[in-house]
């Protein structure tokens, strides 16, 4: 078998764009999903009955669907309940937010309930209110307590970006996939797009362990 | 058996906390079962007797942390509230000391005591830090104000502690155990500093097994058991004459010789 790595290059405007797209798509998705998470989480631990309910079952329903399912229900069916023709990567998105939001809302909630009863307590001693005590105490160290998983979070999802492609948004493996169809070269785009995924992954991962040594929680 | 033995021979003032037939139930165990007790204008009233006898509880219903099931609490002569803004209002008047320290351990020592007047007072950065240097100078923790607290020991935690709570400037100090999770060679300087304050006139109520401290600096001792008071009085009748045989078996097993 002869390789032509030719093709890697010809097709550099089209894999760049693909990068730019996953790295949106990661960032937009982080973006909304963290303070999702909060409310989501917040909501599930402190709101009334019903609410508390709401958010119990949107957690549990979206954390054990697979991504890939979420991602064509929301191709399929949110344009039927939202009657909005969105985009591509709009749906991606849409998808990609629901699901990590509700880990993301797991993830805070575990940290929230990390943090003693007793640090509420000495910041209300203080006559703080417990919406003060939660902002200005518990969540902080929640936050800290919790970034190493975000980290992770973050990694997993810019791997799993990948899977809108199933919905034609033009992200990195869809844009490699594309030109595999159109040239016929499998394994040099395969190779492309594994070392694009690795060269940007793995400093993430990286940064992930540091990040998890110097934000240790020390008491 | 109960009640007031006798009378108050150095009462400061004014009756600043009053507790009537205090009673606090969580399911079926009765904590408080009655307790009634008056701490004066700058007196120590020292709460002391065997573990899960009330004495904490009684302290957490001073300041609304625990609710009551019965009986009344009045901060200068007016019932603790039930509503939680005006319950803050009083709680903000009392400053409590934990036995766990609880400093928050996100911020330095000199963030932890200007946290109170930023928060809750709405001071600015600058006067907070101001009031926070002038608070760990007086406990003696000058030079360990961008300390966290993981960085300091168990007894100049506490005294961040008490720093934070005078930080909102209390007209009543709570002390909830402060030497019970200490080294024994950093009890002292908290002590120090809780004798320091009672010098200066501060109201305090103390739960303590520091049996010396309550005799030495107590105004006034509550003997705590099985959720009542069973006997009260000025030290000297507590530890030199106790008139229950609650208090005498409880003072010897503590290994007390007067």
């Amino acid at each position: 078998m002869i390789f032509d790595w030719s093709v890697v290059w010809q097709h550099r405007d089209a894999l760049v764009a693909g990068t730019a797209t996953t790295i949106l798509l990661t960032v937009a998705t982080m973006a909304i999903a963290v303070p999702c998470g909060i409310a989501v989480a917040i909501l599930r631990m402190y709101g009334v009955a019903p609410v508390r309910a709401a958010a119990t079952a949107y957690v549990e329903l979206f954390r054990n669907l697979p991504l890939i399912l979420v991602v064509f229900w929301a191709f399929y069916v949110l344009p039927i309940l939202t009657g909005l023709g969105l985009s591509p990567l709009a749906t991606g998105l849409a998808a990609l937010v629901l699901n990590v939001t509700a880990y993301n809302a797991e993830t805070f909630r575990a940290g929230i309930n990390s943090i003693r009863r007793g640090q509420v307590e000495a910041a209300m001693a203080l006559g703080m209110s417990r919406a003060q005590a939660l902002r200005r105490v518990v969540v902080p160290q929640a936050v800290r307590r919790i970034l190493p998983v975000l980290a992770s979070t973050w990694v997993s999802l810019f791997k799993d970006t990948s899977l809108v492609s199933v919905i034609a948004v033009s992200e990195l493996s869809y844009a490699a996939m594309q030109v595999r169809a159109q040239t016929f070269r499998v394994l040099e785009m395969l190779t492309a797009m594994a070392a694009i995924y690795w060269l940007l992954g793995y400093p993430q991962a990286k940064l992930t362990d540091w990040i998890q040594r110097r934000y240790a929680v020390s008491e | 058996m109960s009640g007031e033995t006798a009378t108050r021979t150095k009462s400061g003032g004014a009756t600043i906390i009053g507790y009537r037939s205090v009673v606090k139930r969580f399911g079926n165990f009765v904590a408080l079962d009655g307790v009634s007790l008056e701490v004066h204008a700058g007196e120590v009233v020292c709460l002391i007797g065997p573990s899960g006898s009330g004495k904490s509880t009684l302290l957490r219903c001073t300041n609304g942390l625990e609710a009551l099931d019965g009986g009344d609490i009045a901060f200068e002569g007016a019932s603790l509230p039930r509503e939680e803004r005006a319950l803050r209002a009083v709680r903000r008047r009392m400053g409590m000391v934990f036995q766990s320290f609880e400093l928050f351990p996100h911020l330095t020592a000199r963030e932890n005591v200007a946290e109170g007047p930023r928060t809750v007072l709405r001071e600015s950065r600058a006067e907070s830090d101001r009031r926070a240097d002038a608070l760990l100078d007086k406990v003696g923790l000058a030079d360990k104000a961008g300390n966290y607290p993981s960085a300091l020991s168990g007894g100049q935690q506490q005294r961040v502690a008490i720093a934070r709570a005078l930080a909102m400037e209390p007209d009543v100090m709570l002390f909830d155990e402060p030497t019970s999770a200490l080294d024994p060679e950093t009890i002292g300087e908290v002590l120090n500093v809780m004798k320091k304050l009672a010098d200066e006139g501060m109201t305090m109520v103390v739960v303590t097994h520091e049996m010396t401290f309550a005799r030495r600096v107590g105004d006034w001792i509550a003997v705590f058991d099985a959720g009542r008071i069973v006997e009260q009085g000025p030290p000297a009748q507590i530890f030199d004459a106790p008139t229950t045989e609650r208090t005498r078996d409880f003072l010897s097993h503590l290994g007390w010789q007067g």
